[in-house]
């Protein structure tokens, strides 16, 4: 989104207060939806849940080509659409809602560093997984990215996909790894989330902020998806304050929905 | 002043590392953490400057060569075998700070530093993480932004590459990046254009923006003494620092955050005591003197080359046109008896 356009939207959303009817969309959720998708869809609804802002999750199966930025998920709030976690807390803070008003200047810049951190090494890696892993791409993700289209098309859009993914973590030098490495990686990464929890109930101590969004909606989705072998999951299993952490979040924002 | 261009460090005949590091004026291939984490370490390197990345050990600045004959040449290898070595920056701080450092060098990443690096995987605390979006900011300002490109970037590879070279692989490289920031940033439509730039310039703003927060009044990072993180912030702030870009809005905001500014100048004075003399010239260490862009290494040896080749194609013209001829002089020297002619006479002789 160019700044002029931003400028304009964060004006027009302090206009307006949140509506009733906001909605979230996402590809379909049984049959479409890939890891790294849903785990960005996720972490969306819990920091939207944590703002106590109500949104209603539709699944299409065109959603990636719906989004304005061509990625998952978005939101649809009056008469705008907002794609991703970054620029939707912009957009909510624009409205007044923020999680991350009571951090000082310091705590901020290490909230957006391991926002940082989230993105770099656990997207990455979902991403490497589902589609550099030959084994993953042709057992999960393609059949799954293609499933609401027929014969030909499906394999040309699955086999697209594929590509440009491969480009991307080529260009940002994962592309000579190998899958052991990976999962080195993301180990690292959950050791310097794990050591930053520590035994705080949230990473900011008290209050959540969309850093604990971030986290919930990537480890809760490795933790619950099942791929073609468990390893990825079987990592995070080792750090049982991240578990903890996982369960605390999904027992105080998304109980009383599911049950 | 260019000097600086690569660089190679040698441990007491055991150890080399070379390295694009370009204290000051630099389009710099690589600002590197790896060399500041050594100096930080105190480990025993010797730099070699070289200025043709393929004259690399591995083809990669910067590369280290150990005695076991193993070339490492991403920096987190590097700073992986100097910690091997028992050369270790990093042992007073506590696991959250290990943390710390790895969230702050992903936002880094994330937002201002170079994919210049090829893979900066392991750094630190076994790893240190990845580039995803490897910093566009870099890529744009030495690469893409059209007078920096024009001015700076390209005159300075055209200078210090090999003659054939230099021709097209400027160009090249420039496309290549344009090719990288255009898979980052994942769009396909990408043009050196206003819009970019402010984009780019916003997200690395906002990431010197947080780190001088978290730098605070502090000297280094993590108490008094300097980490990983330090050598990597420092290793990618003090080139933009340094350097001489026609358009260097980047450097402006830089130079408006004092702390960092200080931070970057102590470390270049604390560790680098003769790149700082030399870069900063008398003192004034940030500000820049006017390009003095035409300075090129081996200035003798080149000069002594062109006039090699020089001699060598007005000789061969001579013996092509026939206005000389050794032959000639060395059969005729052989028919007659040498005391009886002066030496002049046969060459007029060959000239016929």
């Amino acid at each position: 989104m160019s700044l002029a356009a931003e400028a304009f939207v964060s004006q027009m959303a302090a206009a307006e207060p949140w509506p009733e009817n906001a909605t979230l969309y996402q590809p379909l959720k049984e049959d479409q939806i890939l890891l790294s998708d849903c785990a960005s869809s996720l972490a969306v609804q819990a920091y939207l849940r944590m703002c106590g802002l109500p949104v209603q999750v539709v699944c299409r199966a065109n959603a990636e080509y719906m989004s304005p930025s061509g990625k998952i998920p978005f939101i649809h709030v009056g008469n705008q659409v907002v794609s991703e976690l970054g620029p939707i807390v912009q957009f909510t803070k624009a409205k007044g809602h923020s999680l991350s008003d009571g951090l000082d200047d310091v705590q901020r810049a290490e909230m957006k560093a391991y926002m940082e951190l989230v993105n770099n090494m656990l997207l990455t890696a979902e991403l490497y997984i589902q589609w550099c892993d030959e084994a993953t791409a042709a057992e999960i993700s393609r059949p799954r990215y293609s499933s609401p289209y027929s014969w030909p098309l499906s394999r040309i859009l699955s086999y697209q996909k594929q590509w440009e993914v491969r480009r991307k973590i080529n260009a940002i030098g994962w592309g000579g790894k190998t899958l052991e490495q990976v999962y080195e990686d993301v180990s690292q990464c959950c050791q310097a989330l794990s050591q930053r929890l520590g035994t705080q109930p949230y990473f900011f101590n008290k209050q959540p902020t969309e850093l604990d969004a971030l986290v919930f909606g990537h480890l809760f989705t490795i933790l619950t998806t099942r791929l073609t072998n468990s390893e990825l999951a079987e990592r995070i299993k080792s750090y049982s304050n991240l578990l903890s952490f996982c369960r605390r979040i999904e027992q105080t924002y998304f109980e009383d929905k599911s049950s | 002043m260019f000097q600086t261009t690569g660089c190679v460090y040698k441990v007491s005949s055991s150890v080399r590392l070379s390295s694009s590091w370009f204290v000051e004026g630099l389009p710099l291939v690589l600002a590197d953490p790896a060399q500041a984490y050594a100096q930080f370490a105190g480990a025993p390197l010797k730099l070699r400057k070289i200025s043709n990345p393929w004259r690399s050990p591995s083809g990669f600045l910067p590369a280290l060569r150990t005695n076991g004959k193993e070339t490492l040449s991403r920096p987190s290898d590097i700073i992986i075998h100097l910690r091997k070595q028992k050369y270790n920056a990093d042992f007073d701080l506590s696991a959250k700070e290990g943390a710390d450092s790895l969230a702050f060098i992903s936002l880094m990443e994330e937002k201002l530093m170079p994919a210049l690096v090829r893979k900066p995987t392991r750094l630190v605390r076994k790893t240190f993480p990845h580039t995803k979006h490897g910093s566009c900011f870099q890529i744009y300002a030495f690469w893409i932004e059209p007078k920096n490109y024009v001015d700076v970037t390209r005159c300075w590879y055209a200078a210090h590459m090999p003659f054939p070279l230099n021709f097209f692989l400027p160009g090249r490289m420039q496309r290549q990046q344009l090719e990288k920031l255009r898979l980052l940033r994942g769009d396909e439509g990408l043009e050196a254009g206003e819009d970019l730039e402010k984009e780019l310039y916003r997200d690395a703003a906002e990431c010197m923006n947080l780190l001088s927060q978290r730098l605070g009044s502090q000297k280094f990072f993590f108490g008094d003494s300097p980490s990983s993180l330090d050598a990597y912030v420092f290793g990618h702030l003090a080139p933009i620092l340094k350097s001489k870009l026609p358009n260097g809005k980047l450097q402006q905001h830089l130079k408006s955050l004092d702390n960092l500014t200080n931070f970057c100048t102590n470390i270049l004075l604390l560790y680098f005591p003769r790149d700082g003399q030399e870069s900063s010239g008398p003192k004034g260490s940030s500000q820049p003197e006017g390009g003095d862009f035409d300075h090129v290494p081996h200035k003798r040896r080149k000069q002594f080359l062109s006039a090699l080749v020089a001699l060598g194609a007005m000789l061969s013209y001579a013996f092509m046109t026939g206005m000389v001829s050794i032959q000639h002089i060395q059969q005729e020297a052989l028919e007659e008896p040498p005391d009886l002619q002066p030496l002049g006479s046969h060459e007029e002789e060959g000239d016929g």
